[in-house]
Formats: C-alpha cells, sequence, structure tokens
C-alpha cells in the first residue's frame, strides 16, 4: 500500500453520555477510494464531521500529510487541501450556481476575475454549466448535490470526503455522479465516501471501513467485507449471520 | 444597461454638487445635507445587516459614539476638528470591535435584540457620566457654514459609496460575507472564517457612521443622548435598508432618500401628529418585508445580468482539458 494521506488514530467522540463513534483507528493511502459504511446512526457522519474539522475528537487524533489537523477548525482544513461535502446539502440559496462555486474558487484564487473563470471551468467539468445563473435555490436535489460537488472541487483539495452523494438520486443521475467520482479518481485525487447504496459503494471502493454502533467492525475490500460475518450480522441480524 | 446607469449616476452626482450655488435657501440646503447624511447610514447599515445578515438594531449607537468622540474631543481636550473626525469613526470602530466579540456569536433575532439592549445601555451611560454633560447634552462651537458642511456631508458620503461598493460589489469580499448570511456551517468548509469575516463587516459598517457622528455634532453643534443615541437613528435606518433592499448599496440609498424625503414633509406639514410617523415607519417596515421582501430596489431590478460562460470551454469534447484544470493532478500510487 502506498503512503497514507489520512490516518485515524484511536478516534472516539462522545456527545455527554452517548459515544457516538469509539476508539476507531484506519488509514487513507493516496489516489484511493475508501467507502466508510454501517447502518443508520453507525457514526459516520460524525467521524467525518471529526475528519473535516467540525467537530473535534474526545480521545484520539487525526494526521492528514503527516500533521496533527484533530480540533483545527474546518476552514483550516480547506486551506491544507480537505473538501468535504454535507449529506445534508448546504447551497447558499440566495446566490446563484455560479457565484456559490465562485466563492469556493477564493481558496485559490484570490482575484475574483480568476475565481469566476476557475468556477466555470469546475461546472463544466461537474455538467452544472447550464445551470449557472440559476439560484441555488432552484436546483433540483440532485443538482445540489451536484453543487456540493462542485465547491468542494473548487477548493482544489487533494482528499475529498463525499458524505452521501449519490443517496436519493434516480439510477441516470447516479450513474453520472459515479463516472464523476471516478474520473475524479483517475486524476489522483483520494476520496473517502459515505454511501448507504451498496451498489455504489461496492463498485467504486477501493477498500470499505464498516461502522457499527460507533465502533469499527471489519475492513477490506469490498468482497472481503462483504462476507465478513460481523457485517452480515450488523445489517440482517443475529439469525442470518 | 449598464452605461445607462453609469449615465444617472453622473448626472445625479453633477447635480449635487452644483446645487448649492444654485439654492441659496439655508433651509433647503439643511434638508438636503440631512438626507445625504441619511444615504451613508443607510448603505453603512447595509453592510452588516444586508450583506452579511445581521440585523444591527444597534447601529445609531455607532452614530452617537462618533458624535460624543468628536464634541468630548474639541470641547474638553481642544483638538481641532480635522484632528478629531477621524478619530470619531475609529472610536466606533473600537465600539464595534469589543461589541462584535459577544454579540456576534449571537444570530437572527438575538443578535437584533442583543445590539438593541447595547445601544440602550450606551445612552443610559451617556445620560449618567460627567463629561458627556448628562441629559443636558453638550454644546460645541458653531461653525455657521452650510455649504460646508453639505459639501463635506457630500464626500464623506460619496466616498464611502464608492469604497463600500467596491469592497462589497466587485472584490471577493462581498461574495464572502453573502456566503456566511446563507450558511455559516457551510461557508467553514469552503475555507471561509465567519467570525474574522463577521468581525470585518461590523467594523466596516461601524467606521463611516461614527464620522458621520461627528460630522452631524460639529454642524447641528448640539448632542444629546435622545438625538444622537436614541431609538429613531437605528430604527430610520433599518426602515430605510428594507424598504429599499437589503444586500444592494442602492437600494438603502433609494430608501433613504424616499423616507427622508417623507419625514421632512410630515414634519413640515403634519407636526402636530408626529405620534402618527412613527406608526407609520413601523407600519413600513411590516408591509415591505410581507410584499416586497427584496425590497423596492430589488423588485424593480431584477438579479444582475447573467455572467457570460466563457465561449471556448462549452464543447463537452473539451471536458478532459477542464477536468485537468479543476485539480492538478497528483502522482499515482
Amino acid at each position: 500500500m502506498a503512503e497514507p494521506i489520512l490516518k485515524v488514530n484511536s478516534v472516539t467522540k462522545c456527545f455527554g453520555g452517548l459515544t457516538a463513534v469509539d476508539d476507531v483507528s484506519f488509514n487513507v493511502a493516496k489516489g484511493e477510494i475508501v467507502g466508510l459504511i454501517g447502518p443508520n446512526g453507525a457514526g459516520k457522519t460524525t467521524l467525518f464531521n471529526v475528519i473535516s474539522g467540525y467537530y473535534a475528537p474526545t480521545k484520539g487524533n487525526v494526521i492528514f500529510e503527516g500533521n496533527d489537523i484533530s480540533g483545527k477548525p474546518p476552514y483550516h482544513l480547506a486551506g491544507v487541501g480537505i473538501g468535504r461535502t454535507f449529506q445534508v446539502v448546504k447551497p447558499f440559496a440566495g446566490l446563484t450556481v455560479l457565484e456559490n462555486v465562485t466563492i469556493a474558487s477564493f481558496l485559490k484564487h484570490p482575484k475574483k476575475a480568476d475565481a469566476v473563470r476557475h468556477a466555470w471551468q469546475v461546472l463544466e467539468t461537474t455538467g452544472l454549466a447550464d445551470r449557472a445563473n440559476v439560484s441555488a435555490a432552484g436546483l433540483t436535489l440532485a443538482g445540489r448535490k451536484r453543487l456540493e460537488i462542485s465547491k468542494a472541487l473548487a477548493l482544489e483539495p487533494s482528499f475529498l470526503l463525499l458524505d452521501e452523494v449519490v443517496a436519493g438520486l434516480n439510477p441516470t443521475e447516479a450513474d453520472r455522479t459515479v463516472e464523476l467520482i471516478m474520473k475524479l479518481k483517475a486524476q489522483g485525487l483520494t476520496i473517502l465516501i459515505v454511501e448507504h447504496i451498496m451498489r455504489v459503494i461496492m463498485n467504486i471502493s477501493d477498500r470499505l471501513v464498516v461502522l457499527n454502533f460507533g465502533k469499527k467492525i471489519a475492513e477490506g475490500t469490498p468482497s472481503e467485507v462483504s462476507s465478513d460475518p460481523h457485517v452480515v450480522q450488523a445489517y440482517f441480524g443475529e439469525e442470518a449471520a | 444597461m449598464k452605461n445607462r446607469g453609469a449615465t444617472v449616476l453622473a448626472i445625479l452626482v453633477a447635480a449635487l454638487l452644483i446645487l448649492p450655488l444654485v439654492v441659496h435657501d439655508t433651509f433647503v440646503l439643511r434638508v438636503l445635507t440631512e438626507g445625504v447624511m441619511w444615504i451613508g447610514l443607510a448603505i453603512a447599515f447595509d453592510v452588516i445587516a444586508g450583506y452579511t445578515g445581521y440585523l444591527n438594531f444597534g447601529h445609531g449607537a455607532f452614530f452617537g459614539i462618533g458624535a460624543y468622540t468628536i464634541g468630548i474631543l474639541m470641547m474638553q481636550a481642544n483638538l481641532p476638528f480635522w484632528a478629531a473626525l477621524p478619530l470619531g469613526g475609529v472610536a466606533a470602530a473600537v465600539v464595534a470591535l469589543i461589541a462584535g466579540i459577544p454579540t456576534l456569536r449571537l444570530k437572527g433575532a438575538y443578535f437584533a435584540i442583543a445590539t438593541w439592549a447595547l445601544s440602550r445601555a450606551i445612552q443610559q451611560l451617556a445620560l449618567n457620566v460627567e463629561f458627556t454633560g448628562g441629559p443636558d447634552g453638550m454644546r460645541l462651537d458653531a461653525f455657521l457654514n452650510p455649504q460646508f458642511f453639505y459639501y463635506l456631508m457630500l464626500i464623506t458620503v460619496g466616498g464611502t459609496f464608492a469604497i463600500l461598493w467596491y469592497l462589497l460589489e466587485r472584490a471577493p469580499f462581498g461574495l464572502k460575507l453573502k456566503a456566511i448570511r446563507e450558511d455559516e456551517e457551510g461557508a467553514k468548509a469552503l475555507g471561509l472564517n465567519p467570525t474574522k469575516l463577521k468581525m470585518q463587516s461590523f467594523i466596516l459598517s461601524a467606521l463611516p457612521t461614527g464620522i458621520l457622528g461627528g460630522i452631524y455634532a460639529y454642524w447641528i453643534t448640539f448632542i444629546d443622548p435622545s438625538s444622537t443615541l436614541g431609538d429613531l437613528v437605528s430604527d430610520q435606518a433599518v426602515v430605510m435598508v428594507v424598504f429599499g433592499g437589503m444586500g444592494t448599496l442602492f437600494g438603502p440609498a433609494l430608501g433613504a432618500i424616499l423616507i427622508f424625503a417623507f419625514k421632512t414633509l410630515f414634519w413640515a406639514y403634519l407636526s402636530d401628529f408626529q405620534l402618527l410617523y412613527l406608526i407609520i415607519l413601523g407600519a413600513l417596515i411590516a408591509i415591505s418585508v410581507i410584499f416586497i421582501p427584496n425590497g423596492l430596489w430589488g423588485t424593480m431590478f431584477k438579479r444582475k445580468a447573467d455572467a457570460a460562460r466563457p465561449q471556448h470551454q462549452t464543447e463537452p469534447a473539451s471536458e478532459p482539458a477542464a477536468l485537468s484544470a479543476v485539480a492538478a493532478p497528483e502522482e499515482g500510487n
């Protein structure tokens, strides 16, 4: 395996008495797509929020490109190359699609004209260029999910966290998004993705990390994981295992 | 369309510059001076309220702090006006910085209530300490030159407008503030530091307001806690901006002109019904919010002309080229 770009070391996150993420460790190698799966409430989004700086871990740490980033604010992490999307999409509803992406482009292109030019390029890539002048509030769910990806890409990240960018899309839209993710991988982007749709996650991931009740219960290639008794039990119950 | 707008603006500025040479009636000049001042107060208020989404119901406090700073520096420290004036802006900016640390963590109605309470506290302070003259207010040395104050007000407000327009409509700063207004959590993921941006916005709003307060004090020569630190300054600014169109600069300027003209006419012809003026102001806020949520300007002029799509990228065939520009490829594993 290539050198890890991201190391999650024994991360625990508690909210009061609830342990949402419990002593989870795994690595992500450069250029890899790692899928993070688990039943509802397993702690996937909480772990995402710890990695992207929205929560500080209660215990453990997160190392990105050799630096401890645990507890650093999200805007700092965007600066070091971590882009993320939100499961509950966060468009700037009162602004146009182009303006939304331009704001993200400011990170690497401080001049407005350069940022706008770069935003256009991103929208061409993600297939939203036709909707550039539409208010973000006027996009369909599929459009808003693409906007999330566009904004994250406009940061020109080296590591991308995708939180359920396929869920809720129809099969055609889902295929287009998968195609886009594969293109990004081909460019050398490292991706950590949370997704519920097994057809998608099994196909695109190099490796999977499975969470249940905040704990890591399995890790490995999609075929290894899908035959793991712990995973089968978590998804289908005691008897199936 | 854009050229026509620029022409209208040029004619307007020329007319405002020539006006005192034609109009010799001091009352008219006085009304115009105050009208220009209100444009300045409204656009400064728009920075934090319209662009950043933080409705500051204590805007009047910055005006009063500027006025009192100039009054105290001129009358008690014997500073000349020109030395005191910038300090009025600085004082307002410093108060914004200190007040912003706790209040800018609040959102929506909570921020409005906190800033309103803070401005009431500052008014009470001015009423109760010695050096402000308490409820009796403070008298400044009179400098009776209406033309001077008209031009000073015009240059200050014109300069403020030009700087704000550049920062908010041309530079990235305006879009960043709007991102904070639309979704603070989402903005963080894009590399924006909301605390820093909100603070910059609050200070940018306070600074010109303090300077205008200082000019007002020297011009009117008498200030007291109710005229400069009272509710009316904040309330009128809110109505002007909401009615004119939040987050547009031109809208608040238009709102300021219309509301101030209405106020002047009301005072001139219906001064027996002063109470009614505030009732009308209140009703106007409610009507604006319900029927024209984008304000007059936002309703009259739909969003700015569509940004043109670069020609050479419209073909799908060029997608790989565009793609490689998006994320610089790193060496594979």
